[in-house]
């Protein structure tokens, strides 16, 4: 199934673009997605690997599951205030 | 005890949202008299209640102000992106986890989106508790819990 990942601010800017796709077979846990993001982009795997992820707007463990349609964004390098 | 968290448009007005525990009604909270961008529809207010005033001892506002320059660069604004609904959710669990921990009477927050220009506001708490010491401490815990955790994004925007 396709996912799209929701990117903000910094990371945004730097891959001039405000989301990423990505294929992967059902089931899917959130470090499914993780492992995803970080082998369309290899020159940040490191990043992809470990960055956090929101499913349905709330922070998600790795193991959660991610189903076709949730709401999945990268919550990293945030900076209010 | 109680939490009133808003996000709104543009820069925060020089003027406080009315203090948690006076007596106004949680409707003139929601559609705020004061005309400015910052008091667009999608403004909000949530978890409104009514502390007794006769216990705070001490109450501690923080204001946030767009500096002039980033990076050593000059800049005319900062742009807010903030991931909502979770930005709005994030801050208000937040604030409740603080006042519960610190053990506080009252916690305001109030953040931009958009742009916001040098030397204006973009972010405003204030926290009412009885003593000092819990507040200062609240006060620094917040703030760097929520340059982690909250979904809001700052960009410099160079003149």
């Amino acid at each position: 199934m396709t996912i799209r990942v929701l990117i903000f601010g910094a990371l945004a800017r730097e891959m001039s673009c405000k989301e990423i796709t990505i294929d992967v077979t059902a089931p899917v846990t959130v470090r499914d997605i993780n492992q995803a993001l970080a082998a369309k982009h290899p020159s940040k795997s490191a990043f992809f690997q470990s960055a956090r992820l929101a499913v349905n707007h709330a922070f998600a463990a790795p193991g959660s599951p991610v189903q076709q349609g949730d709401a999945v964004a990268l919550i990293e390098l945030v900076g209010g205030g | 005890m109680s939490v009133l968290v808003r996000i709104s448009l543009g820069a925060l007005s020089s003027q406080r949202l009315p203090h948690s525990f006076s007596p106004v009604p949680a409707a003139s909270l929601q559609a705020p008299a004061r005309k400015s961008p910052s008091n667009s529809a999608s403004d909000y207010a949530q978890n409104i209640s009514a502390p007794a005033t006769e216990q705070v001892g001490a109450t501690l506002v923080f204001e946030g102000i767009v500096r002039a320059n980033e990076q050593g660069r000059a800049i005319r604004a900062l742009s807010y992106e903030a991931y909502e609904p979770m930005a709005t959710n994030a801050l208000t669990e937040l604030a409740r986890d603080i006042l519960r921990k610190h053990a506080l009477i009252a916690i305001t927050v109030e953040h931009s989106r958009g742009e916001v220009l040098a030397g204006e506001r973009s972010f405003r708490l204030a926290i009412d508790s009885a003593h000092r010491k819990e507040a200062l401490a609240a006060m620094d815990e917040f703030i760097d819990r929520m340059k982690r955790d909250v979904p809001i994004w700052k960009s410099p925007i160079y003149i």
